[in-house]
């Protein structure tokens, strides 16, 4: 039998999304939503891309999260995230590559996102790409991901070159990054003879800036008691659009943009996105992928909800494009120290310490429910900070243990039954 | 084993069973200065030269978790709440200062966890890069020269080229006599096993470096006169990290199979080349450390180069079979386990992995373990 392409899933997935993106149109008027089949649609276009790229030859690179996707998009080079399809699908597919990622043997203990991946790799469900941008933050098992590539049948040899991300945050180690993204480049250039164009990478980035200034404009929104939006909205949606889809495109500015229109008509009108709105929570980590899974039930059950999340909060600083080197400048800041997952995660325990302090004290936030995801380590040993910040504000935390992106690890039921005693022994189930 | 050897093996033995051993505590009786390390990105040459005692940092005697799991939940690897725990004890107050390090997730919040305790020790912190590079030997230099002042900050010491010189030259020779160790165990009939070699390599981060390599020539003189032992069933080699518990070599000895070499930081990774006695020697650590030795897997791209030595080292010391050990939760030995399986399963070399906890409890099925391993050797 002749071996994978990769090919054979991602016609799966174009041919799934098509038959979704039909069935949401198909919606009446009044429950339709422009955002998401948005999203839907530059997802599948995005599939589309890297099929054209692997049956023609062109160039297409495996990146990941934070790795200044603007740089890819402003060469003409394709890019695709080896996780993001299995994010994406699991729900549309009654969780199938969830439990079929249990066969791989990798230890459990290793984060499900990370595992989700190498089994993407090794069971070929992606084709093999002209190159690979391994990211080395914020966590160990990244690190080790993208070296163990090399080891698999299907992508072992495809050429690397790995951004090595510098641990603090001053202007220095945010140089350090720009050097690293300079070579990228050349690695790049030498590898699929595109030519790297300073015009086209401002064309890409004044863009993206519009996006992140969107995207601040709709959490600045979400600060208003009654909350506009509802758990993990804008989060969810936001993160994709800047980091999944083929960074700089207008389209994505616009529904970040339409998010931001919903929620000011919302505010003007004085009405929340939950119903009563009683609880304020800051999910003090990345949205879960079950996030649809519970936020009805905290909004019907509590009046509850999670206004603000570390996914969704990434302040970012407008870059300036006025030169080459500004804008690679800003990029390197960008990808160090406000793109989700690495903000809080890489470094020193200061950051997500002040942001928690900021998030509770601007949200209006009453408490603060850390999943404790298991594949966060860092965050594991974060958990005083986590406790003073909160006692320090006179808020109540809630630690779980939980899998961000499989829900069987601690089952829905149990995290339900945690929230509720949470709740009725802190007195805010009867606010 | 004659009465010298069992003497000098006990100092190490002790050394390594213990933190604040007598020898640490007599150097701290005769006014010397002890400085914590965790792991192995961290010179000791550098303290050395400032005349002070560096000391590798390990959770040995743990009594468990109780009072660290307010700071590490059970997310965390159990070394370092171990540690930690012994930190929260008191049991480190021996140490006059201590550096840390990014050498991984777990190991990078104990920094920011003991700086909220009062009288901390901790006085400086070393970013390590996370790949090998021109660029990165670069950074990796400027952080040992923030290192160094630090150093000479805080102890009010002066570090110049030519005590670095010199205390390059003591560990180099110290590797040295390491290695002699090593060289012994190629034989048929090792005369050490490898817990005994395991304590020997403890002790060399526990005590002061003079008195150590003293002993351990001495040692190596009796060992090479002593009379053979029996040759084990089996020749094995472990691969892991920073694995320090000679206990664990017992119970994996206890089958009959001997650890013959291994490829780990308390073991040939650190002692397998020396640092250049030429030129600039803050460039020479600087280049040693991140491009010269043998090199572990949070140094992305050193993949092949990782296997090979692990390749080498299992023919040199001619190895019936492979264990890795891995602590629980461990990211970096989680896939390095994984993918050395396959590496060695084309190689067609015995594999087996083991995974435990830092502080051993029941070692029933680690045991069962080795003991079908070994059966399976025999069979091949
Ligand atoms: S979710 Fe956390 S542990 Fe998993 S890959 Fe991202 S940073 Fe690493
Ligand atoms: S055993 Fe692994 S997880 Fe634990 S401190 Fe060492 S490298 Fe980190």
């Amino acid at each position: 039998m002749e071996a994978k392409t990769g090919l054979e899933r991602m016609y799966e997935y174009t041919g799934r999304l098509q038959a979704v993106i039909g069935m949401l149109e198909q919606a009446p008027p009044e429950q339709q939503n422009p955002v998401l089949i948005g999203l839907m649609r530059l997802i599948l276009e995005a599939d589309e891309k890297t099929i054209d790229c692997a049956l023609n030859g062109k160039p297409f690179v495996s990146g990941w999260y934070g790795n200044a996707p603007e740089i890819y998009t402003s060469m003409g080079i394709h890019f695709i995230n080896p996780v993001f399809a299995i994010l994406v699908h699991m729900y549309l597919t009654d969780l199938y590559d969830v439990k079929e990622a249990d066969k791989i043997s990798l230890p459990d203990d290793v984060c499900s996102l990370i595992r989700f991946s190498a089994y993407a790799v090794q069971e070929r469900l992606l084709p093999r790409p002209t190159a690979i941008i391994a990211m080395l933050q914020p966590c160990d098992a990244e690190l080790m991901l993208h070296q163990s590539y090399q080891s698999s049948e299907h992508w072992g040899g495809v050429p690397t070159f790995a951004l090595d991300p510098a641990y603090g945050n001053t202007d220095e180690d945010f140089r350090y990054f720009t050097g690293e993204l300079k070579r990228m480049i050349t690695f790049l250039e030498e590898l699929t003879g595109k030519k790297f164009d300073v015009n086209k990478l401002r064309e890409v980035v004044e863009e993206t800036n519009r996006q992140y200034e969107a995207w601040a404009e709709y959490n600045e929104l979400r600060r208003v008691v009654p909350c506009p939006g509802g758990s993990f909205q804008g989060s969810a949606a936001c993160w994709p659009l800047t980091q999944h889809i083929p960074s700089g495109d207008p389209r994505s500015t616009q529904l970040i943009k339409m998010m931001v229109a919903d929620a000011e008509q919302r505010v003007k009108a004085g009405k929340g996105f939950v119903e009563n709105e009683r609880i304020r929570i800051l999910w003090a980590d990345l949205a879960p992928q079950w996030a649809d899974l519970i936020s009805p039930w905290l909004a019907e059950e509590w009046g509850a909800n999670v206004v603000m999340d570390f996914q969704g909060y990434t302040p970012y600083t407008p870059i300036d494009t006025s030169t080459e080197d500004t804008m690679l400048f800003g990029l390197a800041r960008r990808a160090l120290s406000e793109v989700p997952m690495i903000r809080q995660g890489r470094g020193t325990v200061e950051t997500m310490i002040e942001d928690m302090t900021r998030i509770i004290r601007d949200y209006s936030i009453d408490c603060v429910i850390f999943p404790g995801h298991m594949g966060h380590k860092d965050q594991a040993g974060s958990i005083h900070f986590m406790r003073e910040v909160c006692r320090s504000l006179n808020v109540p935390l809630l630690c779980l243990t939980t899998s961000l992106f499989d829900e069987r690890y601690t089952p829905l039921d149990k995290v339900k039954q945690q929230i509720s005693e949470f709740f009725t022994v802190t007195g805010l189930g009867n606010k | 084993m004659n009465t010298k050897i069992t003497s000098v093996l006990d100092v190490f033995k002790q050394a390594a069973n213990t933190l604040s051993n007598p020898e640490v505590q007599e150097w701290k009786r005769q006014g010397g200065k002890v400085v914590g390390y965790f792991y192995s990105y961290i010179p000791e040459e550098i303290a050395t030269a400032a005349g002070l005692l560096p000391f590798k940092i390990r959770g040995t005697g743990s009594p468990g978790a109780q009072l660290a799991d307010k700071y590490f939940s059970q997310n965390v690897c159990s070394f370092v709440r171990d540690t930690f725990e012994l930190a929260l004890k008191g049991e480190l107050g021996f140490l006059d200062g201590v550096v840390t390090t990014n050498s991984c997730d777990h190991l990078r919040r104990i920094y920011d966890n003991w700086l909220t305790i009062e009288n901390n020790p901790c006085f400086h912190f070393v970013h390590l890069p996370k790949k090998r590079g021109k660029e990165q030997t670069d950074l990796y230099y400027r952080e040992l020269l923030q290192f160094k002042k630090s150093i000479e900050e805080n102890f009010g010491v002066q570090i110049t080229d030519d005590k670095l010189g010199d205390a390059i030259k003591l560990i180099n020779e110290k590797r040295r006599l390491q290695r002699e160790i090593y060289e012994l165990k190629k034989k048929g009939n090792p005369p050490l096993t490898g817990a005994e070699t395991l304590a020997i390599m403890v002790a060399g981060t526990a005590m002061p470096v003079t008195r150590y390599n003293q002993l351990l020539q001495e040692l190596i003189a009796e060992l090479g006169m002593s009379e053979d032992r029996k040759a084990p069933i089996a020749r094995l080699m472990l691969v892991g990290g920073e694995l320090d518990n000679p206990e664990l070599i017992e119970i994996l000895e206890s089958q009959g199979g001997l650890v013959v070499t291994d490829a780990l930081w308390y073991g040939t990774k650190a002692i397998w080349n020396n640092v250049a006695e030429t030129g600039d020697p803050l460039s020479a650590l600087a280049s040693y450390y991140l491009e010269d030795r043998p090199v572990c897997p949070r140094l992305f791209g050193t993949f092949s180069e990782r296997f090979k030595y692990v390749k080498k080292m299992a023919e040199d010391y001619k190895a019936d079979g492979i264990i890795s050990v891995r602590l629980l939760l461990c990211d970096q030995w989680g896939f390095e386990q994984d993918d050395l399986a396959g590496f060695l399963k084309e190689e067609k070399i015995p594999y087996l992995r083991l995974e435990t906890e830092y502080a051993l409890g029941t070692t029933g099925q680690l045991k069962t373990r080795v003991q079908a391993f070994l059966e399976t050797l025999r069979e091949v």
